[in-house]
């Protein structure tokens, strides 16, 4: 046990150790203080990117994962096509993330990609079209829209645990007069909750630590509009060498992490045993 | 009782075995450790060179090798590796190579490698800053001796090429070719607007924003811009903007490591780029990446397109341009007769023992003959480091449009550099991710140089 | 009364099958976008999103093969990936069960660390990675890549599995402890059946989680033998060079089998699992 425990502290330890160094590509770590957390706290960069991470946890452990326990409710009945709609709602999950950034970046570029005609489509007439990466404004949702309907990976885990829920009880519930939504919204999703529990936590520390598809896309800009903390944490590390203030960042980020992980156990896991 | 008693053991027996296998598997993140020898393939490049030492032959070189896939110079550098072992002092030296495809992942490798020290023989240089980061570490050789051995070969090289590979007076990096840029522009979309492009170049910015206004008035886009990745394009304008703006601004352009971004200059510059977002170029330059924009050029959409020489060979390329595209371009330098040309960051030499420095140095020599600087010309485009070369006199005929660069080069006036080689490597980040908000007015020009120089400033904490 | 209420479940049925179509749409979109691309030109695909090839022309797959070599890391994707997913699944269905239902001192903390190894940043511990690697003699070998996947994927997957051994009721152990079965028996034929949808998501995450990952395959690696998929992407993406068709060509070559598999793999598991859904 310790042995383990150690393993696994090492490096936590040592990131915390280095977050209060003088430590950069050029030279070898020295004690500081917390000299670090004082310039990353006061840089307003800094500030924007936990407040978009944040914006972004909260989007993906409800939507994102409520898409795919709609998906599952649909599914679960086996309507016609389900199969499919089920390996084909995970394909995107399995396309390469540097595939799908430049896919996305040239699907929407404003001068020969799919905006124009989509909007002219349905009728609605722009003077210029909307740079959908490029304008800060539309920017933040642009980067969310490239992973926030994807959640087929959430799809098969409901999936399964809907799967091995007892039969009897909904042959029950129907011989009692049930109609089916009564059947999700009594039975399903009460036992949903624990596995809902864990895609939330799931999603929210991928959300803590998503990186590859902002970088292939807008790289944390325009400005700071897609900035989240594993981007300013990489600019730190390798555009500015220093690796102090990385780790620094690095502290935040999991302290961040492990603040909404046991939020999460307290929400979904606790009630459960009451 | 029973179950109670029979649980513990079994608790006992299984935590352990889970330990020791969670350990395993995870002995992966313990702690560091000194950097030991080299991989499967680095111990058997030491052993065969020991061999080489007692039996006087084989020397092989690690070599990581950026130049593969669809980078542009692959096909000449897999020339040279070859030619290299058919000439005397390469005929003992076997390559082994890692090939790592792209500048980005290559410089992030090299950062990991400078730090645990098991840097390759031969240290390509991505840029990056990577020269002065490798010199100081200690873990790349000092040249300057082989440069002072060889005074032939110290000849090819001017001062500034050199010293922008100098650290602390010492020699690291051997440049193999000099980097300019300036303005291709197609002829017949000129012609179509009615206007005659100059012989080397517009008289000043304002007979140059002229220019865009009548191509405008025809329904062309005057200029190609761009603002990822590092903005690329846009760089090239706004460095010549800049570079041209007086004795103050050209100076400005041409040092290292620039701290201050609200001068004059600069501010002027970033203004007139934030123009030409708005009124002169393609809707998706904002935000856009290089290729899309080369293809507006291609394709005859977009009159002016800044870059440098290794665009050329692109413009007959079939898959790239439409046919006979070569014959519509046009080569001029920027206004005020300006043109940006820097020095490259050189290749260096990270082997430790005296045979394969020895080694690496004959195949960076051979890099630099000017043989081979004349045949990446013709490869690669890639300009020659060495200054009064011979130019085959077939290039006229078998390439027009690269012989007018060697030509037109005579007539620049005022050189400079550009960021990509010249700013922190955080400052080009600021610079690429704030443009979209300089062209879109969410800040001033003043505000977007104010943030680079925020940025450079993160460089002195 | 009747007619409403047949026109509601019609309108459900419709509102239900026009959800699956627009999803299905939106996921196999890009990729089917993607295979269309593949058989543009550098021109075609940079100048039109929306437009047709101009022929179904292959030269873009033998580039795809030119350029980098694909197939190999394809191949060792597959081996890494695949053994990384086994090794993880074997390792937690055990460990995550013990620690779930024994108490210990420092449980508490272990579980913390676990979770914070979670957001490790990679940069972090690449450095000492690379030293051990070398001096195991793992550097640039698979066997390196599934422990350091493995590694990676340990407490992400130890962390859900964990919290679904705790929904399964203790009473059938107990009862079979009382039958006098060992602890393993117990572990292997009451436990693991009921654990099933547990193990698919952690296989599944594991899966997803490495399937993508460049960094460590780039730091940890030096040559074609472990080299994986992300990294034979980048071949396509060069200085002022990008090859985008072949880059799709690439992303279809390999998305393709993957496909293949996990149709495969979910006859397998899923329907063993779905097999008890009743319709509603």
């Amino acid at each position: 046990m310790i042995l383990f425990a150690l393993v696994y502290a090492a490096p936590i330890v040592t990131v915390l150790y280095t977050s209060l160094c003088n430590y950069t590509t050029f030279s070898a770590p020295v004690f500081q203080g917390i000299k670090n957390f004082v310039t990353i706290f006061s840089d307003q960069d800094f500030i924007v990117s936990i407040r978009n991470t944040l914006v972004w946890v909260v989007l993906q452990s409800t939507f994102h994962v409520g898409l795919g326990l709609a998906m599952a409710l649909v599914l679960r009945r086996k309507p016609i096509g389900w199969k499919f709609v089920r390996t084909a709602y995970m394909i995107p999950n399995i396309v390469p993330t540097a595939a799908t950034g430049v896919m996305f970046t040239l699907l929407l570029n404003p001068s020969f990609g799919i905006v124009k005609p989509f909007l002219e489509a349905f009728g609605i007439e722009v003077g210029q079209v909307p740079n959908l990466f490029g304008n800060s404004r539309y920017a933040f949702w642009t980067v969310t829209a490239t992973w926030i309907f994807y959640s087929g990976f959430n799809t098969i885990i409901f999936l399964a645990e809907m799967g091995a829920v007892d039969k009897e009880i909904y042959e029950a519930a129907r011989v009692d007069g049930a109609k089916p939504w009564q059947l999700d919204r009594y039975i399903t999703l009460p036992l949903m909750k624990n596995i809902f529990g864990t895609c939330v936590t799931l999603a929210s520390v991928a959300m803590v630590s998503q990186f590859d598809i902002i970088y292939m896309t807008t790289k944390g800009g325009p400005g700071n509009s897609t900035l989240n903390l594993p981007i300013y944490l990489y600019k730190a590390a390798t555009l500015e060498n220093n690796y102090g203030k990385a780790n620094a960042v690095g502290v935040v980020q999991i302290s961040i992490g492990l603040l909404l992980v046991l939020l999460v156990q307290r929400i979904f896991m606790e009630k459960k045993e009451a | 009782m029973v179950i109670r008693m029979k649980k513990k053991i079994v608790r006992r027996i299984l935590a352990s075995a889970m330990a020791v296998a969670m350990g395993l598997g995870m002995a992966a993140c313990g702690n560091g450790g000194n950097a030991g020898g080299q991989a499967e393939g680095g111990t058997r490049a030491e052993s065969e060179s020991t061999e080489a030492a007692e039996s006087g032959e084989k020397v092989v070189l690690n070599v990581i090798n950026y130049h593969v896939g669809t980078d542009y110079a692959a096909e000449y550098y897999a020339y040279l590796f070859e030619e290299f072992q058919k000439t005397e002092e390469g005929k003992n030296v076997e390559f082994n190579f890692e090939e790592i495809p792209t500048t980005d992942a290559y410089n992030q490798k090299i950062k990991l490698l400078i730090s645990s020290g098991d840097l390759p023989d031969i240290v390509f240089n991505g840029g990056n800053n990577i020269t002065e980061m490798a010199a100081k570490s200690g873990k790349v050789a000092d040249l300057t001796p082989y440069f002072d051995a060889d005074p032939e070969w110290k000849a090819l090289f001017d001062d500034t090429s050199l010293e922008f590979n100098t650290v602390d007076g010492k020699i690291y990096g051997v440049p193999v070719s000099k980097e300019i840029s300036y303005i291709y522009y197609n002829k017949e979309l000129f012609e179509q607007a009615g206007l005659t492009a100059p012989e080397v170049a517009y008289g000043s910015w304002d007979e140059f924003f002229e220019a865009c206004e009548q191509l405008k008035a025809a329904g062309i886009t005057p200029v190609g811009m761009d603002s990822a990745d590092s903005g690329w394009l846009t760089n090239l304008w706004m460095s010549a903007l800049i570079g041209t703006n007086g004795q103050a601004g050209n100076d400005w352009m041409n040092s290292m490591y620039p701290m201050d971004f609200n001068t004059p200059e600069v501010e002027a510059a970033a203004e007139k780029i934030a123009m030409m977002f708005q009124e002169y170029t393609t809707s998706d330059a904002v935000g856009g990446k290089y290729d899309p924009m080369a293809t507006h050029f291609f394709n005859g959409e977009v009159a002016m397109f800044p870059n440098g020489p290794w665009m050329i060979p692109d413009f007959s390329e079939a898959e790239k341009a439409p046919e006979g595209f070569y014959d519509k371009v046009g080569i001029m330098l920027m206004p005020c007769a300006g043109m940006e040309m820097v020095p490259t960051p050189g290749d260096m030499v990270g082997a430790k023992d005296e045979a394969k420095i020895k080694a690496a140095v004959a195949f960076l020599k051979f890099e630099t003959t000017p043989e081979n600087q004349i045949k990446a010309l013709e490869m690669t485009g890639l300009q020659p480091v060495s200054n009064d070369l011979e130019i085959p006199a077939g290039l006229t005929e078998s390439d027009p449009l690269m012989a007018e660069v060697l030509e037109i080069q005579n007539h620049a006036e005022m050189t400079y550099g550009q960021n990509q080689a010249y700013w922190y490597q955080n400052t080009i980040d600021t610079f690429s991710t704030e443009l979209p908000e300089l062209a879109y007015g969410n800040i001033t020009a003043k505000e977007f140089c104010e943030k680079l120089t925020e940025s450079a400033a993160k460089n002195q904490e | 009364m009747k007619e409403t209420s047949k026109a509601v479940t019609a309108a459900a049925k419709t509102a239900k099958y026009l959800f699956m179509i627009v999803f299905v749409l939106v996921s196999v979109g890009p990729i089917a976008w993607a295979f269309i691309s593949s058989f543009k030109t550098y021109a075609e695909i940079n100048s039109s999103a929306l437009s047709w090839p101009s022929g179904f022309r292959l030269d873009n797959y033998e580039a795809a093969f030119r350029y980098a070599p694909i197939a190999q890391y394809f191949l060792n994707s597959v081996v890494i990936v695949g053994c990384s997913v086994l090794v993880t699944v074997a390792l937690v269905a055990m460990c995550s069960y013990i620690i779930s239902r024994f108490d210990f001192k420092l449980k508490t903390v272990i579980v913390l660390l676990i979770s914070a190894s979670l957001m490790l940043p990679a940069q972090a511990i690449s450095q000492p990675l690379f030293a051990i690697f070398q001096k195991l003699g793992i550097f640039d070998t698979k066997l390196g890549m599934v422990i350091v996947y493995s590694a990676m994927g340990i407490p992400m997957s130890f962390f859900v599995m964990t919290s679904y051994y705790k929904t399964i009721s203790m009473a059938l152990e107990e009862s079979a402890y009382i039958d006098g079965a060992t602890f393993l028996q117990t572990f292997w034929h009451i436990i693991l059946p009921l654990a099933k949808p547990g193990l698919v998501t952690i296989a599944l995450l594991q899966f997803i989680n490495t399937w993508n990952e460049f960094y460590f395959a780039l730091m940890l690696t030096s040559g074609n033998r472990a080299r994986t998929v992300p990294i034979a992407l980048n071949y396509y993406m060069g200085t002022f060079a990008n090859n985008y068709s072949a880059l799709f060509a690439a992303v279809v070559m390999t998305v393709l089998p993957t496909i293949f598999v996990f149709i495969l793999l979910q006859r397998q598991v899923m329907e063993s699992l779905t097999a008890g859904a009743v319709k509603g």
